[in-house]
């Protein structure tokens, strides 16, 4: 295994690759500072940049996105109380509170040192529990990955709080990846005679409009500006008596966060709610949680940054993404013409250590620019946003555009910014669509493949031991969330 | 509840049926497999469901789900966005995409966000050369040009 990571330092270690993995960790931690623009949509925007690009290059600077955001997240959620994404809120509780209270420096130190110290153990599980795993993924078969799919389509509606909305983005998702031609036979299904859906609809226009345009729009809605909280260079050093507050607080977020992440459908916004829920019964001071409590941010930001890197795990072990930016993460290998799954790690082992390798590079780099930079870039929360919304708009749709040289991508981008942006009012969940729409091939095409090995018999799902096991998951995860729902309303 | 609580559930019922109803011409089963249809009315079978049980639980009063409402002027500003960017699609083809961005911009800056003149004229010509720089001269991506030039 060491060989292995060495020979992918040797690939991050490249200049040209260097620079792109520095690149991604630096707009992911722009996207990530910006409201209302997530990792996810960062990712999705600048996924047709990267086309040009060698596959590991392309897919290293993506993955820094993606974790880059995790530590850009916090700079909004403690200077102006209002969280980039979903895995900024818990942070927002405290590290607001310490802001409000002269001690902002103090909370985004902790914060990237935290998820510093939980992403490199993070990275150090992904380099440890991919390789197995992936042995493990050879004996699955078309039952299981039929399972499995649908599993992680389930999981993130019941780990939610709305599971019948949940599921009802994730069809829409299998819906529109139905669009095109039947993956089996080549049969047209669902263009309705329209030449612009005859090869169906890309990744691409779907993730930019349901991520980048649908968040823009959200964001017109709510034109102010912010006045951030001040914070300068000599405020960032913490004292012995936070040292000793936050070093359980980060080894428990992180462990807390892996585990989560590597769930399928959980992702890091759970991951930081549970982490801070635990530290705060593990906390000598549970009364300070909500007035400023530095444990709290150090555990909610720990456990973000480290359910980031073990969402990986699956992603890459399995072809299964766990959240929304994996499935990005996915659909760009896809795009790049790796086929991803267990082989991946056979297949394509150069290009997964240099992914793993540089997530150790990117996650120094992000300490770097946590660090000193803070202030720095917490100076970009004061440019109005209502000047970056036509430019975040101009490179959705060129970037849409020059993914395929086809205007018909651009007026799917905004119909699905459209699409995205009635989600978010009726509150169905969006992620779920996308992770839907890059696992809908494999589910069907398993799904059928798993009913032609049984003559159409369906007890194919129940003789194997590992697909009984995976049916079981299935069904837990779609009753729980039922269940619970029900014993809380009869309790209460 | 509200009757554009419905809208969801309505949405979801209308999509189940197009599936249905959209494959129709294809075969459920093929021999001993699965046919292309197969799918499509299992998904269709199975949203039908969710969209029935989302209104189900709203009726109930059940649902956990929070609708929000943007203002008049809000909307209003979405709105106009979205009819710009239609204008953007509509009007690259002929007048090129780094023109019509920069009218987009101008016109989202000026007409939607009520912003001043200088500012909304620097950070229209900012996009626009940034634009041209980036993917027309550095990714050499063939943009729509002016009137086909």
């Amino acid at each position: 295994m060491f060989d292995l990571l060495f020979q992918g330092f040797a690939v991050v270690f490249q200049p040209q690759n260097l620079i792109f993995v520095f690149v991604g960790v630096l707009i992911g931690q722009v996207v990530g500072a910006l409201p209302g623009l997530g990792p996810a949509a960062g990712m999705a925007l600048l996924l047709p940049l990267t086309f040009g690009l060698e596959p590991a290059t392309a897919i290293m600077m993506l993955a820094g996105i993606m974790y880059g955001g995790q530590y850009g997240g916090t700079l909004t959620s403690v200077l102006i109380n209002v969280p980039g994404e979903a895995s900024g809120v818990m942070t927002a509780i405290d590290g607001h509170a310490m802001a409000r209270a002269g001690r902002a420096g103090a909370a985004l130190s902790i914060a990237a040192i935290g998820s510093f110290l939980a992403g490199m153990a993070a990275v150090m599980a992904v380099a440890l529990i991919t390789p197995p795993l992936a042995s493990f993924g050879l004996k699955f078969n078309a039952p299981e990955y039929f399972l499995l799919a649908a599993l992680g389509i389930i999981a993130m509606g019941s780990l939610g709080g709305a599971p019948i909305r949940s599921l009802i983005g994730g069809m829409i998702g299998l819906m529109v990846a139905m669009i095109g031609v039947d993956p089996l036979t080549g049969t047209p299904r669902l263009s309705f005679d329209q030449p612009a859906l005859f090869e169906g609809i890309d990744f691409i226009p779907v993730a930019i409009g349901v991520f980048g345009i649908a968040e823009v729009l959200s964001s017109l809605e709510r034109v102010h500006s912010v006045q951030p909280i001040r914070t300068r260079l000599r405020d960032m050093w913490l004292t012995s008596a936070d040292w000793m507050a936050c070093r359980f607080a980060i080894v428990r977020g992180g462990i807390i966060g892996l585990f989560v992440g590597i769930m399928p459908g959980a992702g890091a916004s759970v991951a930081s709610l549970l982490a801070y829920l635990s530290e705060r019964k593990f906390s000598k001071n549970p009364e300070k949680f909500g007035t400023g409590a530095i444990d709290g941010v150090a555990a909610a930001e720990s456990a973000n940054n480290s359910a980031a890197h073990g969402a990986l795990i699956p992603m890459l072990s399995l072809g299964i993404p766990g959240s929304a930016s994996t499935a990005v993460l996915l659909a760009a290998l896809i795009l790049h013409g790796i086929r991803p799954g267990p082989m991946l790690m056979t297949q394509e082992s150069g290009l997964v250590w240099a992914l793993i390798a540089s997530m150790f590079v990117g996650n120094i780099f992000l300490l770097i620019i946590n660090l000193p930079l803070a202030p720095l870039f917490a100076s970009l929360l004061r440019i109005p946003y209502v000047y970056l919304a036509p430019a975040i708009l101009a490179i959705s749709l060129v970037g849409a555009y020059a993914a395929t040289l086809d205007i018909a991508t651009v007026w799917k981008c905004i119909v699905f910014g459209v699409l995205g942006w009635l989600m978010m009012k009726f509150d169905i969940p969006r992620a779920p669509l996308v992770l839907a729409l890059v696992l809908a091939p494999l589910m069907e095409t398993s799904l059928r493949q798993a009913l032609l090995l049984s003559f159409g018999s369906p007890m194919i799902f129940v003789e194997r031991p590992i697909s009984a096991a995976l049916l079981v998951a299935v069904i837990v995860a779609l009753v729980l969330p039922f269940v619970t729902a029900w014993r809380k309303r009869r309790a209460g | 509840m509200q009757k554009r609580d419905a809208i969801p559930a309505l949405f979801m019922i209308a999509a189940s049926g197009a599936v249905f109803f959209g494959t129709a011409g294809l075969n459920f089963w093929d021999g001993v497999t699965p046919g292309a249809r197969f799918f499509p009315a299992g998904v269709a079978g199975i949203t039908l469901g969710l969209a029935l049980a989302l209104l189900w639980t709203q009726l109930r009063g059940t649902d956990q789900g929070v609708v929000d409402v943007p203002d008049r002027p809000a909307l209003m500003r979405v709105v106009l966005t979205v009819a710009g960017l239609v204008a953007l699609a509509a009007g690259a083809p002929v007048i090129g995409l780094v023109p019509m961005l920069m009218v987009f911009c101008a016109f989202m800056l000026v007409a939607v966000l009520r912003q001043r003149l200088l500012p909304t004229a620097i950070t229209t010509l900012v996009i626009g050369v940034g634009t041209h720089l980036i993917f027309a001269r550095w990714l050499a991506v063939p943009l729509p040009a002016p009137f086909g030039f």
